[in-house]
């Protein structure tokens, strides 16, 4: 589903984020990636849903090559993947339902068949109850959860999670990885970033760990 | 289709929901857009009224030719004689003095005047078309006429009127100066509004491109905000020119009735309210997609 070909990504001013990574994740995968922070897990994410391009190498999602993907043709691949971020990017000019809907208005759904589904992704995340609330009256926990109902609303078929339980205390944080658990056994390919080795080390997923933006397999 | 036709709906919706949320800036805007409108569509009207008021002047430049009030048929033979010899001339009519006090009594507020008359001191005239109508040639006619036996007076009165049309012409051509300049200037208060929103908005249209928005979806919201703040731009001129023949044509006709006419100020048609709606909707447009696609581009290299 995911293939990286000696990929190296530089920013402008010339630090190198990746260095001739590849590797190659099948669909229906849980992988993490792991390393400290700066290791160049979010600069991976990044490459994968074309938010940057690579300064060498292929990136190929869905055997399209999205490094030297036309601009009008990216919005239909990140349609096709649930982003969940570490800082939210929840809008708070308007209630949880509402950003949920959003991803959904975006694709064009009819607004019956698109509430149903909101619904059922907030319900999936525990925040049904909390529909008509604004985003900024959650507790950081709530907030991740409406991230991530979000980013799976549409059902995507890849879902790419950078550090989501971050800044979570570790009740929480398993309550989270548990529910990607629970996508990933409906067939949903799963990359999650994260600096938390203990909590990688209990799910005994696969593990792709970058060190100063190499790969260490 | 229906797809469109939602996010059509949606955008919409939006926008007026926000410019309802906005009241006093939205109103603020509007009304420049509608004052900077006004100007030209103004002195549109203005120029509108002269070209009718002037419609009935002598569209074609003639000389008149008066005779002697003590001349005879005789005199009047060896004029159009002369006349006829002509090959200046495009045409020429005669009109007895009979005739021109019967037309005078006829025009209202003249008719007092004539009936006390005991002898009708008209003149028999002349009145003569040239062929070529340039004031050179109009010139050298009337003072060869001018020399002929029996002529009181030749006037070349279709100089003033020639005047009057290039004038017009010059105020045709300032409102086409001046609907440029506040066109521009239109275009630029509509996209400053959409640059203020697409700030205020910045986040949400970064999280929109991050879950699948297309540059069109993204885009929709703020052309529909131009085009529906030019519109409501468009309505406000339009009021204020509809005021104002209201309230100058008091005057206007006052001022013609004294000159014995039933002249009346008339405001824009339908048609040309529609034209002024439909600019004032493309120029808010056209604002509102340079403002969207230069801070689209700072985003997205930010």
């Amino acid at each position: 589903m995911i293939r990286f070909d000696a990929v190296t990504k530089r920013y402008p001013g010339g630090h190198e984020a990746l260095s001739n990574a590849s590797f190659e994740i099948a669909s229906g995968e849980m992988v993490f990636l792991s390393g400290h922070s700066g290791a160049g897990k979010s600069t991976l994410l990044k490459l994968i849903a074309a938010i940057e391009r690579p300064t060498l190498g292929t990136v190929t999602v869905n055997s399209q090559n999205v490094g030297k993907m036309r601009r009008a043709a990216i919005p239909y691949l990140r349609r096709n993947i649930g982003l969940i971020f570490q800082d939210h990017k929840l809008l708070f000019d308007r209630s949880v339902m509402q950003n949920v809907l959003l991803p959904l208005q975006i694709a064009g759904f009819p607004r019956h068949e698109a509430a149903g589904r909101a619904r059922a992704a907030l319900d999936k995340v525990g925040l049904l109850k909390r529909e008509k609330a604004n985003p900024i009256t959650l507790s950081g926990g709530e907030q991740q959860r409406l991230c991530i109902a979000r980013a799976v609303v549409s059902r995507p078929s890849l879902v790419l999670a950078d550090e989501p339980t971050g800044n979570l205390d570790a009740d929480y944080a398993r309550d989270i990885m548990d529910m990607f658990k629970a996508f990933n056994q409906v067939g949903v390919t799963l990359v999650i970033a994260s600096h938390d080795e203990n909590a990688i080390s209990a799910y005994g997923s696969r593990v792709i760990h970058l060190e100063h933006g190499a790969l260490l397999s | 289709m229906m797809t469109w036709l939602a996010h059509h709906r949606q955008a919409l919706i939006a926008t007026l929901a926000r410019m309802g949320k906005a009241p006093y800036a939205t109103l603020f805007a509007i009304i420049a857009i509608g004052v900077a409108l006004s100007l030209p569509a103004g002195l549109f009207v203005l120029l509108q009224n002269i070209t009718r008021l002037a419609a009935d002047l002598p569209a074609q430049p003639e000389i008149s030719v008066f005779m002697q009030q003590n001349a005879n048929d005789a005199d009047i033979t060896v004029i159009r004689q002369r006349l006829q010899a002509r090959t200046d001339l495009a045409g020429f009519h005669f009109v007895p003095r009979a005739q021109a006090l019967a037309a005078l009594s006829k025009q209202a507020g003249v008719s007092d005047l004539t009936a006390g008359l005991t002898d009708n001191p008209l003149p028999d005239a002349w009145i003569i078309v040239p062929a070529q109508a340039d004031a050179q040639n109009m010139a050298r006619i009337a003072a060869a006429i001018r020399g002929w036996p029996q002529i009181a007076e030749v006037r070349d009165d279709s100089q003033w009127a020639q005047r009057l049309t290039a004038l017009l012409g010059l105020g045709r051509d300032l409102v086409w100066v001046l609907a440029s300049l506040l066109g521009a200037a239109l275009v630029a208060v509509s996209g400053n509004t959409i640059r203020l929103q697409i700030l205020t908005r910045r986040e949400e249209i970064e999280v929109s491109r991050l879950i699948g928005a297309t540059d069109r979806y993204i885009r929709r919201p703020f052309l529909y905000f131009g085009v529906v703040q030019g519109l409501f731009g468009g309505l406000i001129a339009w009021l204020i020119l509809v005021v104002s023949v209201l309230l100058l044509d008091q005057q206007a006709s006052k001022l013609a009735a004294l000159y014995a006419s039933s002249f009346h100020l008339t405001g824009l048609g339908l048609i040309e309210v529609a034209i002024l709606l439909a600019i004032a909707a493309a120029l808010g447009w056209l604002g509102a997609y340079l403002a969207v696609n230069r801070s689209l581009r700072l985003i997205e290299s930010r």
